[in-house]
């Protein structure tokens, strides 16, 4: 039984720590310093939210994504026919993302994510994963001016996305992670989706994950399970029916579930005694030994300081549930 | 009256105004040292509009930062103030946290709607944050569910209004710029709050709602118990008149219509927004609809805004006179 985070994390802290980050990327705006300026902050800020989540008795965790402007444009301006468009919602967030737009052919060119996997590794004493925005998800947030075709888009980004899984893998990334929660809003594209899913995590030697949230699973459970992957991410904060959906079905014994338990969305700290009676009750539909425990999202919707509590109270509860379950 | 003119609500502070508005987070001047400055800025932007010409006048928000945190922070037994939390690129905001039940702390925006409207003889609108977006842009740490702070919500809301109308405030527009962001799930609730808050009260309602997919809430958002609902709609090159094209407008309720975009800094000609008057005359009586920039001006410079007004009111000057209107 691990603990592990989704993907992002607060990219600046709240007075009194200076918010470095935010005062670099006004002054690289304004010409003030040089992009290598920029990335020195941003990789002092990475070893501090590395640090912050291995404080906090984290297992499993990334480096933040503290480089990312959002989950698609930092993976989309890096393939080939990619232009970045205005903002729109992400979700149902009031955070807004700058649009990716298909003009071009997709294709993969060089690693995108490699080198800050390797900048993360080499820095934590935690294993690292890394975090790959999905090839269904990046399609339908995406504007698509060049295919004109959903399914054409997605296998495109898929063929795309597989190379940069398998550099990561490569790399030594013990967890290649895809993060696909447009699908909960469009399950009438399961074999699409299935299709570039496999695409993606086909001949990986990496253990690989996929995680969705922000909705109900009724419509891709429990054919979910059946995707080619060890773990399955989902959020049971948002949609509480999910609860309930995970179990009326058996787990399959190859399979890794990851439960999103601790509310990445609210500033509500959660009781150790919920965290503890959630582990409780998923180890009744699936193996301690075999579970996952996470937020139920990225963490970049609260602020810096509410997100390190949240991820100590997750490691804390999660402690405690093991010492009750017998496993410590 | 015919192609009414008013603005959506912020305009830009004089810069006096923001130095202290930054001294006084800092403790370093007095409350009374800034309601001064408040009000001469708020009287400032009183003479600009009646100089340029406009119909219905907003006071300015020149006592407000963000049009959540600015409610949150007068409820302090009920909100607080969070940590940052990105919006998207470098943008940050302090987002609320509702921590109690929510109750009416008494007048939040009476005193400066009574003064703004003491310098004019034109109607000067209240302006409130409608229920649904005061949640939906909080963290909610009290209620067990989004529909019960929602509902409490337009009950202090409520409140407020009739303290505004108590007032002799006739015109009060309730904003709800986050009704698009659950649309299948959550747009019953919010008509249903927003009818709480305005409900049998004496008064003409006016919504504002922009930037979100408008298609998505269309025509059910006609069920909205106002009289006017104000859209942006040069920022979308009104593309919103296919909407009403496939769906007539409400008869009985006016149309906002943006005709400046707040997010540029270039000032649209009177040319300009006569052209976008006429799109819209080509499907509602000029008598259904009334004229304003896209959204609050507090972004653009004290010049642009004005700049913005000005183009605003000689483009309706123009049609009025092509139709014979006066």
């Amino acid at each position: 039984m691990l603990t592990t985070v989704v993907g992002h994390y607060p990219k600046i802290p709240n007075r009194p720590r200076p918010a470095r980050l935010r005062a670099a990327i006004a002054r690289f705006e304004r010409g003030e310093i040089t992009s290598d300026e920029l990335a020195r902050i941003q990789d002092e800020v990475t070893l501090e939210v590395i640090q912050e989540q291995v404080e906090a008795g984290i297992d499993i965790i990334t480096d933040g994504q503290i480089r990312w402007e959002d989950d698609q444009t930092y993976i989309a301006r890096r393939l080939t026919g990619f232009a970045i468009n205005g903002l729109v919602r992400y979700m149902d967030t009031n955070t807004y993302f700058r649009q990716p737009v298909v003009e071009g052919e997709v294709r993969w060119q060089e690693p995108i994510l490699v080198d800050d996997y390797r900048f993360a590794a080499q820095h934590s004493p935690r294993p690292v994963k890394a975090i790959l925005t999905g090839p269904y998800t990046l399609a339908v947030l995406s504007k698509d001016y060049y295919y004109r075709r959903k399914d054409t888009l997605v296998m495109a980004l898929a063929q795309a996305l597989a190379q940069e899984a398998k550099a990561l893998a490569e790399a030594g990334a013990p967890i290649v992670q895809l993060n696909e929660p447009m699908i909960l809003i469009h399950p009438q594209d399961w074999e699409l989706f299935a299709q570039a899913i496999a695409t993606v995590v086909q001949g990986l030697p990496c253990e690989t994950a996929l995680y969705t949230w922000f909705g109900s699973i009724e419509q891709v459970y429990p054919k979910m399970l059946q995707l080619p992957v060890t773990t399955l991410g989902i959020d049971l904060i948002s949609k509480p029916i999910n609860w309930q959906i995970i179990g009326e079905h058996p787990f399959p014994e190859e399979k890794k579930l990851a439960a999103g338990i601790v509310d990445g969305r609210n500033t509500r700290l959660e009781a150790v005694e919920e965290i503890v009676a959630a582990v409780r009750h998923l180890s009744r539909i699936c193996p301690p030994d075999r579970l996952y425990l996470n937020p139920s999202c990225g963490l970049e919707y609260l602020p810096r300081e509410v997100a390190q509590a949240k991820l100590h109270r997750l490691a804390e509860g999660v402690q405690e549930a093991k010492k009750l379950l017998g496993e410590d | 009256m015919a192609l009414t003119t008013s603005a959506v609500g912020s305009y830009p502070k004089p810069e006096p105004l923001v130095r202290a508005r930054a001294a006084y987070a800092q403790g370093k001047t007095s409350k009374e040292e800034l309601w001064e400055l408040e009000k001469e800025a708020t009287t400032f932007w009183i003479r600009a509009q009646e100089e340029i010409g406009l119909d219905v006048l907003v006071h300015g928000e020149m006592e407000r930062g963000d049009m959540v945190a600015y409610f949150a922070e007068l409820m302090p037994q009920s909100m607080r103030i969070g940590g940052l939390v990105r919006s998207y690129g470098n943008r940050y905001y302090h987002k609320p946290i509702i921590v109690d039940k929510l109750r009416w702390p008494g007048p939040m925006t009476v005193e400066m709607w009574k003064y703004a409207q003491s310098l004019t003889s034109h109607p000067v609108k209240g302006m409130l944050t409608g229920p649904y977006t005061m949640v939906e842009w909080s963290f909610d740490e009290y209620y067990p569910s989004r529909r019960e702070a929602v509902m409490d919500m337009a009950r202090v809301l409520r409140q407020e209004v009739e303290a505004l109308v108590a007032a002799g405030c006739r015109y009060i527009q309730i904003d709800e710029p986050a009704i698009h962001t659950r649309p299948e799930e959550d747009l019953e609730l919010a008509i249903e709050a927003f009818r709480l808050v305005v409900e049998g009260v004496d008064a003409i309602f006016h919504t504002h709602i922009c930037y979100g997919e408008v298609e998505k809430i269309y025509p059910q958002i006609l069920r909205l118990p106002v009289r006017q609902i104000h859209l942006a709609f040069k920022n979308t090159d009104y593309q919103y008149l296919q909407l009403i094209q496939q769906y007539p407008w409400d008869p009985d309720k006016e149309l906002g219509v943006g005709v400046v975009d707040v997010h540029i800094r270039r000032i649209e000609s009177a040319e300009e927004v006569a052209q976008g008057i006429r799109k819209i005359l080509s499907l509602l009586p000029p008598e259904q609809v009334w004229i304003l920039p896209d959204c609050g001006l507090k972004t653009r410079t004290v010049d642009e805004a004005k700049g913005k007004l000005q183009a605003m009111v000689e483009g309706v000057q123009m049609v009025k006179r092509e139709l014979g209107l006066r």
